[in-house]
């Protein structure tokens, strides 16, 4: 509430402002409507029912230009799965160091993915969502610094782009939603383009902390009791080798794209590893393929998620533990583990100059678990 | 039969009503353009001129995105709201007519626009015709 109120004075001041800068206002918006095809079943937020709020969006941004190269500019987003509450997703300063380079600083998008910068304008895509296999890594901010050039290298474009900085918010750990940060982010990322193949590499590590003690690993037994108990029969070691604090993560993502106008495909590749902890090593990518035929567009999306738990933790100690603490200790890693499979059928209708219709049906296979889910979503995006 | 030569017929005469695109840039602009630059110009990549595009209203801008940057009206729009809501551009100044954008180029040396080959005056030099 408080936030919302404040996000208005911030408006208001900067729409009642054009004395002194050139301030534009744009937004972007997508309603969505989805549910699951079958009754037991839970994916990307749905359930049996018929939810238009859950992936439903809005959002404005307000950027003034204070001439002399700078400019500022806040985006402001109300999510409906946050009961569109609004907060800034965005708001930084950009100085324009020359024509093809500038430098943000604020809180920016952390590009991991070639879609992480506009994963939430879904207008500016094809899918209804971006593939979750891969984009569903979460911290998706940075508070930092952000150094982006493009340059036509021969006949190819380059676009680099170098961002330092930190994350401060919420990380999800076996679906639970816990207080997580990562310091000391450091990351780079360049895309290339000839024509109509490019390609992209993303590099970032960071020093990952995540308040995961609170997890439960059984009725009244969390991960922070385990610990506890590790570190009172003095084997602080295997505590080390578990929990999150200040641990080495890093991640890798390449991707490949081609857009010849009619034909769009598209994947992506992503490696995920956060050293001594019990976060299991993330191998997921996915491949679209796409056809438009004037203003529709039919794709088929394929993902794999391959998540490797990290036994080498826990099974040096079976037989050398008490069962009351291998037992949670080898729960805990093993939920870790995800090997899944997403296919996603989908179309996209321009039927309006701003706004676009998608319908995307989306079923996935947990191999891990054994289960299937399927999505049905339908939704407009659109821009203004 | 007859009904679909006669509309046969009025799509082949209805093509010649496809006007000539001029890009029109200030007579002060040596500026021979190429179409790859055009190109260029109309998706961000360069700054090199002060562009200015005709509102979505204007029929000449459909058929502009398409001949001249070479995508749908919709694909552009995709295109530019990747830059815009990122912070990484913003999108060429849209004006209401061709003669908005004629006097625009006319008074700005920096500037580019386009118009319908047919309205070019003196007040501005030809840099590119697109058929």
């Amino acid at each position: 509430m408080k936030k919302t109120a404040v996000a208005l004075a911030i408006l208001t001041a900067s729409v009642a402002a054009p004395v002194w800068a050139d301030v534009t206002i744009n937004g972007f918006a997508s309603i969505k409507a989805g549910m699951t095809t079958g009754s037991d079943e839970s994916l990307y937020g749905y359930d049996k029912d018929i939810d238009f709020k859950n992936e439903s969006l809005f959002a404005l941004q307000i950027k003034s230009d204070l001439g002399e190269k700078l400019s500022i500019t806040g985006q402001l987003v109300g999510r409906g799965s946050k009961d569109f509450d609004v907060g800034f997703e965005w708001a930084f300063l950009t100085y324009q160091l020359a024509d093809n380079m500038h430098i943000n600083a604020g809180r920016l998008r952390t590009p991991f993915f070639k879609f992480s910068d506009f994963k939430d304008v879904g207008y500016a895509y094809d899918w209804l969502r971006v593939p979750q296999g891969v984009y569903g890594l979460g911290f998706d901010n940075i508070e930092g610094i952000s150094f982006y050039r493009t340059a036509q290298l021969g006949s190819v474009e380059s676009t680099l782009q170098v961002v330092a900085g930190g994350y401060d918010g919420k990380a999800t750990i076996s679906g639970v939603e816990v207080d997580a940060e990562i310091k000391n982010i450091l990351g780079l990322s360049w895309e290339l383009t000839q024509g109509n193949l490019s390609g992209r590499a993303a590099y970032l590590v960071g020093k990952m902390t995540a308040a995961a003690e609170q997890v439960s690993l059984a009725p009244n037994f969390t991960i922070g009791n385990l610990f506890t108990t590790l570190n009172s029969i003095g084997r602080n070691d295997i505590v080390k080798s578990v929990d999150i604090q200040r641990e080495d993560g890093s991640f890798l993502g390449l991707g490949l794209a081609y857009d010849d106008g009619d034909w769009i495909l598209v994947s992506e590749y992503t490696k995920v590893k956060v050293k001594d902890t019990f976060i299991a090593d993330q191998n997921n990518y996915y491949v679209s393929v796409g056809k438009r035929f004037n203003s529709f567009t039919p794709y088929l999306s394929y993902e794999v998620e391959d998540n490797n738990s990290r036994d080498q933790i826990y099974l040096p100690y079976q037989g050398v533990l008490p069962p009351q603490l291998l037992v949670p200790l080898q729960g805990l890693v093993r939920t870790q583990e995800r090997d899944a499979k997403t296919w996603n059928l989908g179309l996209r209708y321009d039927f309006h100059p701003a706004a676009a219709f998608k319908a995307q049906y989306s079923s996935e296979k947990n191999d891990t678990t054994g289960q299937r889910a399927g999505v049905v979503a339908v939704g407009v995006d659109l821009v203004f | 039969m007859i009904k679909k030569l006669i509309i046969i017929a009025a799509t082949v005469f209805a093509l010649p009503a496809l006007a000539q695109i001029a890009v029109i840039v200030h007579p002060s602009n040596s500026a021979n353009l190429t179409n790859e630059e055009l190109v260029r110009i109309y998706t961000g990549r360069s700054n090199a001129f002060n562009a200015v595009n005709l509102a979505e209203t204007v029929p000449l801008r459909a058929q502009f995105d398409e001949k001249g940057v070479g995508r749908t009206s919709a694909q552009l729009k995709a295109h530019w709201s990747k830059l815009v809501f990122t912070g990484k551009g913003t999108p060429p100044t849209e004006l209401a007519s061709e003669q908005e954008v004629l006097n625009f180029v006319a008074s700005n040396p920096q500037a580019i626009g386009y118009i319908s080959a047919a309205s070019v005056s003196d007040a501005v030099k030809v840099a590119l015709t697109i058929n």
